[in-house]
């Protein structure tokens, strides 16, 4: 997970080129352009209408793309029907043909491909010892849990070693603890099989949790690729700073900008240089400035002079940290998360004034947009 | 259900309920049960006491080809019934509500016109100088009108017509229930439509083709209004003989007889769907 790692993959099994869908008026995809290396496991993540699933279902041949073309390992796949395309897909419902024994449901897709019995057999045996249900063979769906049920509908989509694997929120329906189990199992599998993965999700701790490398989707675009550190620290837009943990959003102007940096001069007066600065495509300099609670240091005016000053008006205790909520000279809320062995202007509670402190290089400049 | 038969207070309020059902459970008793037990004892008591109306309905080859005709129109109606209405069925389950609602709008409105309009409609149709055999000659596909009327081909075109909706509704109940994610899931595993149809769709849909096939079998077994109007008198069905036996002929024996091998294969075919499929399935379909 080491951000260094993303640049190397660039040599594209699974190639997404600008695709676009649009349902009369309404833009579903925008446009899209992603490039997926061979063994990656790649998470579309964002919320709910940003296209990350309309993209998933373009290729997996459920929806037709406007415009816009896929490339799997050199081979155009849009003019493929669905069942040419040999991908695999766990979907967010359960899928399994309730006919069907556990058995049956694996060895359904080797069955329209007339493999024969003995290769059924010891395949279906296989994929049932990797979701770890091999004893389960004979039951049916309905005598099974959800957790269950999408493990019995991974065995499946993997029994005829897809190059690509695509999950549609498969763990959406299950509870948080089912569903981390779940998670750890499929970055079990991921690594024993090596299949490609492109997984959807609106959860961003599930796709910092799976993914190589997460493509975040807002408004039917991808706002930025990458590792999830990447995200994290570097995010390219106030949404990906907004969308990834939790960030402070203070009212800036920028001055000075050179080499992608800038000056943040805050309402109040208070400065502070060599602040990453990100335009936007309308060439907007940036009037916010972007700091994660946890990146703040607290430091009481008489220790340390400089620093944005806010009077504090509520402490929380979280066991490992304390939450510090305070307001600025001009009004806007501050959230400050510092670990209790910090030491500053720890003892402050609220009616004290404190100045924030951290690192340029930890906060972001990014247009008001 | 157990903790509820051992609730002497549940029990009273089931049995109050239970007796609002008795007007119609009378009505049933006095004007079905009595008549079909009267009807089949004059099977045995007339003209004189025993078998014999049962010895000749088997004996006489002209019974037997009615019964015959009448399983054989039965069959056709049912598959034809079945095959075309199928597709009808999945669009009502799979089709935007408005579409669906203007697709169920003319099922139910065809059910709800007269039946005697309607089948006086395909005499129209089928008849030697009518729109059917007109337009086929027009096109030069055939030379000499078809015999599309006063045969079992008029019957079975006319009630095949008649019995979809019966067998469209508890098909599109069943279809309704099958998630379209299934057939997608089916699609990604490499299955054409042509095996995912097979494979998937038909086994799912099963109880609803079977309880609309049965009540369609069972209602074209006893069918008498579209047979009498599109039936030649060469090629009778048992509704017909029943009537005929009855009304023309008098013999009140012979038609009870008839009538009652008319109701134990009924009642035998819906033993046969109860032990399969469950009762509870027949009733909704799915």
């Amino acid at each position: 997970m080491s951000p260094e790692g993303t640049e190397e993959m660039t040599d594209s099994f699974l190639s997404i080129k600008n695709i676009r869908k649009t349902y009369g008026s309404v833009i579903a995809v925008e446009d899209v352009t992603l490039d997926i290396a061979k063994g990656e496991f790649l998470t579309f993540l964002g919320p709910s209408g940003s296209g990350k699933s309309t993209t998933l279902f373009a290729i997996a041949g459920f929806e037709a793309p406007t415009s816009g073309e896929v490339i799997l390992d050199g081979q155009a796949l849009l003019d493929i029907p669905s069942h040419k395309r040999n991908i695999g897909m766990v979907f967010q419902r359960y899928t399994l043909f309730p006919h069907l024994t556990v058995g049956e449901n694996v060895a359904f897709p080797l069955r329209v491909r007339r493999k024969s019995a003995s290769e059924i057999k010891s395949k279906v045996a296989e994929m049932l010892e990797l979701v770890q249900l091999q004893d389960m063979a004979d039951r049916l769906p309905s005598q099974m849990s959800g957790g269950q049920q999408q493990r019995v509908a991974l065995a499946r989509a993997l029994a005829y070693d897809p190059p690509v694997l695509l999950m549609d929120e498969p763990l959406s329906a299950l509870d948080k603890k089912l569903r981390e189990e779940i998670q750890t199992q499929i970055r079990r599998i991921h690594k024993e099989t090596g299949v490609t993965i492109l997984y959807v999700t609106h959860d961003q701790e599930e796709a910092l949790r799976l993914s190589d490398r997460i493509a975040l989707f807002n408004q039917g675009r991808i706002e930025q690729v990458g590792t999830g550190h990447d995200l994290y620290f570097n995010p390219a837009t106030r949404f990906v700073a907004g969308f990834i943990g939790n960030s402070n959003f203070l009212e800036v102007e920028a001055q000075g900008a050179r080499d992608g940096r800038a000056k943040a001069v805050f309402p109040d007066g208070t400065q502070m240089d060599g602040v990453p600065l990100h335009t936007d495509g309308a060439g907007n300099e940036g009037s916010v400035l972007m700091v994660r609670p946890e990146a703040i240091r607290l430091e009481t005016a008489a220790s340390q002079g400089a620093g944005l000053p806010i009077r504090i008006f509520d402490t929380t205790f979280l066991g490992d940290a304390i939450q510090v909520d305070g307001r600025t000279s001009w009004g806007q809320t501050v959230t400050v998360r510092a670990p209790l062995s910090a030491g500053g202007a720890q003892g402050a509670g609220p009616g004290d004034t404190v100045n924030l402190q951290w690192n340029a290089e930890e906060s972001h400049l990014f247009s008001n947009g | 259900m157990t903790t509820a038969t051992a609730n002497p207070a549940a029990d009273r309020s089931r049995m109050k309920g239970a007796a609002l059902a008795l007007p119609a459970l009378l009505l049933l008793l006095g004007f079905f049960v009595a008549p079909v037990l009267s009807l089949l004892v004059q099977s045995v008591t007339e003209p004189s006491f025993g078998l014999q109306n049962y010895r000749e309905l088997i004996a006489t080859p002209t019974y037997a080809t009615v019964f015959f005709n009448t399983f054989l129109v039965a069959t056709l109606v049912t598959f034809f019934a079945l095959v075309l209405g199928f597709p009808v069925a999945w669009a009502l389950a799979v089709l935007p509500p408005r579409w669906a609602g203007v697709i169920f709008a003319v099922v139910l409105l065809s059910m709800w016109t007269n039946l005697l309009a309607r089948t006086y409609a395909w005499m129209v149709l089928l008849q030697t100088t009518g729109v059917v055999n007109k337009s086929l000659m027009a096109l030069g596909i055939i030379d000499t009108p078809l015999a599309l009327i006063n045969n079992l081909t008029g019957v079975t075109i006319g009630m095949v017509y008649i019995m979809l909706p019966f067998i469209i509704l508890p098909m599109q109940a069943t279809l309704r229930t099958i998630d379209p994610a299934t057939l997608q899931a089916a699609a990604l595993c490499g299955a054409s439509r042509w095996q995912a149809f097979w494979r998937v769709l038909l086994p799912l849909a099963l109880p609803g083709i079977a309880s609309g096939g049965l009540i369609v079998f069972v209602m074209s077994l006893g069918y008498f209004v579209t047979p009498a109007l599109l039936g030649g008198t060469s090629n009778m069905m048992l509704a017909e003989l029943i009537a005929q036996l009855v009304q023309s002929l008098l013999r009140w024996g012979m038609g009870g007889a008839a009538a009652f091998v008319l109701l134990v294969i009924t009642l035998a075919l819906y033993a046969v769907q109860v032990r399969y499929l469950g009762a509870g399935r027949t009733a909704v379909g799915g």
